[in-house]
């Protein structure tokens, strides 16, 4: 329980109540104090140093290439925070990329179902999944790093089993412009993820189950005594997640016009990479929507950097997971910091 | 006691017997960012002597702790074990020294065995391979020399928080420990349990071993400290024998104020309505048949000893653990499955454990406050800050929580505020029925008084409450009428004219007959 706190930690000594500072900045600026201001300066350090050094990076056209990629990582990385922030993870993202592009498919192509129906019910596969994810990870109480694990197996078995392996082509024209087309100058993947992430901001912010998320995150046990309904939250995040996650592989197979059972290996690591270079921890209570953006813009840049750079494909990932442990390092140290100013000496 | 404690010299200090001193402090400075948290503080620590070491929260206590520790060095002042000049840079340095340190959190790995824990780091091996045999023998050594006996390969989970406590100091007499540090040694610990440990104190004392007893409770450190060393934001004021001074004059010296009154008045006035009735419940393998009823306006005692089944019966009426039985409110008939239910009929849980099940401590005053009214914040599914820095702030004012703003964090509190969050966040629920655990564990004596006081008015205000509480003072001084549980069953309920120390220990050990109620 509590030890002796030195009077710094002890606001008794300190006194004077009316000193409250109150934060008068507007709730849209909010979310750019400390971390994600520190990041931006990051991804635009990295532009201007790829400007300098290459000239064929920084340019309108490779940029909106970076950008159509960025999204469709951020899209998962998005559905990961709301999973991240309560304390989860979901391995199976990439798998369920790969069980919805496979479902897309069959439906658009060989079932040759309306766009109208064909889309939802690809949504639904994805729904599925996280709904499936949650409902073990509540009934069981096994951990979601095992639950989401054995899913991450089953539902690449079933892309892998149901296929044979194999892609499916033949996607018309109107599929094919939700990946490659354009709007207003900017892809429609774009256009998708800012939908999804201010939407997301907003319930994470804004509503109750989105607070409750951290509250979860926070202090589990806290959380049910106080009248939070912890298991419904814990479906929720999956189902977000799964959900992300197939509208991020719809996009990719529009834009790729191709549905495969072996897209999306690894995608879940690049998503966990994302949301955790944004500022989340893995213990649950924190992580931004802004943060995981910005944390997939980050990596998606220094791939696309590094081939600009002409540094070989094979070194490229051992650079992206030195980032992530540059990245989280540096977030652990200014947390620190931060306490140690905050409250000196408290234990 | 009208003058300024803090204008006493230090007293009653009796002159040196021929020997060294086993430690002595002497000017110890520490200051962090923006405060001095010990400006100039001594202690002195003979061989074979229990040194009482008092003081608020925020007083000093821990950092000094951590400097004898090895885990702090003070920015001034000095450390001498027998006579010469010290500096440790870690922990390790304070273990050479002799000096062992127990902290309120215990260190033991759960999983590990009472061995395994006692010899960490000291593992005696043969060929490399560990001896069990040796770490068997060694094991039962540091246990006998406390009286006790423990199977040395039980693991330490399975032991109750007594027992974890006893394998500490055990740890630390293995590692030749000739300093032991006990900070609130007893917080979580029973009346009966309290008695044994004090009893291995004295036995540690008289075989030479010094102690220095940090607690808030005064009973405890008039019954087994040789002398008491009191300090108050981070200043040393007061070190006397024990036996030259009372609780009275120590608690003055602690708060510079005296607390005249801590438990508040008992109001007579009349209490026919049963809000709360519990009846022949039952709930986990701890709580087998217990009954009981709450009036309104009425505050109820919950006694018994740690294992009773005080924790779970409160639980398993908050609807947080499944449960069988009938549970009644005004008359009706309700069952929670969840504590949501239980909050939706006005009935509150305060968990005993404030840092493990009721604070967020990463997160903010307001956010901790107004966890329990999304209603109130959100009115319609959409959150309003401002709403919630209303309900955060009323609160603020009201129980006088100290913090720079609603918006401080809630891990940087004293516990005392600490508290006082926990409290508010069921208060902002504008509960009918409070079921209060431990409300007072880990707080200081200024803090204590302001928590009764609030208890007192909200049973004024004509809340149920219902208060489990393992410092009998407290539960005497507060409750209109005691309900004792013994083994998961109400042993006996007592009125407050018939409630005395050993009229509870007899109903919640079982040797007492239950009193008609």
């Amino acid at each position: 329980m509590s030890t002796t706190t030195t009077p710094t930690a002890d606001p008794d000594r300190t006194g004077s109540s009316g000193a409250s500072t109150r934060r008068t900045d507007s709730p849209w600026l909010r979310p750019f104090r400390g971390r994600e201001s520190g990041l931006l300066l990051v991804v635009l350090g990295i532009l201007a140093f790829l400007a300098i050094r290459t000239d064929t990076f920084v340019t309108v056209d490779n940029l909106l290439v970076v950008a159509r990629q960025a999204a469709l990582v951020a899209i998962i990385a998005v559905g990961m925070t709301f999973v991240i922030a309560t304390g989860g993870i979901d391995l199976s993202v990439g798998s369920v990329v790969a069980l919805t592009s496979v479902a897309t498919g069959f439906w658009v192509i060989s079932a040759d179902l309306p766009y109208i129906v064909a889309i939802p019910l690809s949504l639904a596969t994805g729904l599925a999944c996280g709904l499936l994810n949650g409902a073990l990870i509540v009934l069981t109480k096994v951990p979601p790093f095992i639950i989401t694990l054995g899913m991450l197996g089953i539902a690449r078995g079933v892309a892998l089993g149901l296929t044979s392996g194999s892609t499916q082509t033949g996607f018309a024209p109107p599929f094919l412009g939700i990946g490659q087309g354009s709007w207003l100058g900017l892809p429609v993947p774009v256009w998708v993820a800012l939908v999804v992430a201010v939407v997301a901001h907003l319930v994470l912010t804004r509503t109750t189950i989105g607070r409750h998320v951290y509250f979860t995150g926070s202090n589990e046990p806290a959380a049910v005594l106080s009248g939070i309904r912890v298991q419904r939250v814990k479906m929720f995040v999956y189902v977000v997640a799964g959900s992300l996650a197939a509208l991020s592989s719809l996009l990719e197979t529009a834009r790729l016009s191709v549905a495969q059972p072996s897209t999306g290996v690894g995608y879940e690591l690049t998503a966990i990479g994302a949301v955790v270079i944004g500022g989340a921890s893995l213990f649950g209570g924190r992580g931004t929507v802004l943060g995981a953006v910005l944390g997939a813009v980050l990596l998606s840049l220094i791939t696309n950097g590094l081939i600009a750079l002409q540094v070989s494909a094979y070194w490229q990932q051992a650079i992206q997971g030195a980032v992530i442990i540059l990245a989280v390092a540096l977030n652990e140290w200014r947390g620190r910091r931060a306490v140690a100013a905050g409250r000196a000496g408290d234990t | 006691m009208s003058a300024a404690p803090e204008a006493e010299p230090p007293t009653d200090d009796p002159p040196a017997p021929g020997v060294e001193p086993l430690v002595r402090m002497t000017g110890i400075v520490k200051t962090y960012p923006g405060v001095r948290a010990l400006d100039s503080v001594d202690l002195e620590v003979r061989p074979g002597e229990v040194m009482g070491l008092v003081g608020e929260n925020g007083a000093g206590k821990s950092t000094l702790l951590k400097v004898l520790a090895g885990v702090v060095s003070p920015d001034e002042g000095e450390v001498l074990v027998e006579g010469r000049p010290v500096r440790m840079s870690g922990p390790r340095d304070a273990q050479r020294l002799g000096l062992a340190v127990i902290h309120q959190e215990l260190t033991l790995a759960p999983h590990l065995s009472v061995a395994e824990n006692i010899l960490v780091a000291a593992e005696p091996t043969r060929f490399g391979m560990l001896d069990r045999r040796e770490m068997e023998r060694r094991t039962e050594a540091a246990l006998s020399e406390l009286g006790i006996q423990l199977d040395p390969w039980v693991e330490v989970e399975r032991l109750s928080l007594a027992r974890r406590q006893l394998v500490e100091v055990a740890r630390a007499l293995a590692a030749k420990a000739r300093l032991i540090v006990m900070d609130e040694p007893t917080s979580a610990l029973t009346e009966d349990e309290v008695d044994r440990l004090l009893a291995v104190v004295r036995r540690l004392r008289d075989s030479g071993v010094s102690i220095v007893y940090v607690s808030h409770r005064m009973r405890e450190i008039f019954e087994v400290c040789d002398r008491i060393t009191v300090l108050r934001d981070g200043r040393h004021t007061g070190l006397s024998r024990a036996d030259d001074t009372d609780p009275d004059a120590l608690v003055a010296r602690m708060v510079g104020r005296e607390i005249t009154q801590l438990y508040g008045e008992r109001s007579d006035q009349a209490r026919d309505e049963v809000v709360l009735e519990v009846r022949n419940l039952s709930s986990g393998d701890r709580v087998r048949d217990v009954s009981l009823a709450v009036r309104a306006g009425e505050i109820v005692g919950l006694a018994g000893l740690v294992g009773s089944g005080r924790t779970e019966t409160a639980r398993a009426v908050f609807g947080a653990d499944p449960h069988q039985g009938e549970i009644l409110l005004r008359g009706r008939p309700v069952r929670f499955g969840h504590p949501k239910e239980a909050l939706a009929e006005g009935v509150c849980y305060l968990s005993e454990d404030r840092k493990a099940t009721g604070l967020f401590l990463e997160m903010s005053v307001r956010r901790n406050i107004a966890v329990t009214v999304p209603r109130t914040i959100a009115p319609k599914g959409w959150f309003r800050p401002r709403a919630e820095r209303d309900v955060a702030d009323r609160f603020r004012t009201s129980l006088r929580i100290a913090c720079p703003s609603v918006d401080s964090l809630v891990g940087g509190l004293s516990g005392g505020n600490q508290q006082k969050v926990a409290l508010a966040k069921w208060l902002a629920t504008e509960p009918s029925v409070l079921l209060l655990d431990e409300p007072t564990r880990g707080v200081d004596v200024g803090a204590k008084a302001e928590i009764y006081r609030i208890i007192r008015e909200l049973a004024a205000a004509g809340v149920a409450v219902l208060m489990i509480s393992s410092e009998l003072p407290e539960v005497i001084g507060m409750s209109d009428r005691i309900v004792v549980l013994s083994a998961g069953r109400t042993a006996g309920e007592l009125t407050a004219d018939e409630a005395t120390e050993e009229a509870i220990v007899a109903l919640a050990t079982g040797i007492g007959t239950p009193a008609t109620g």
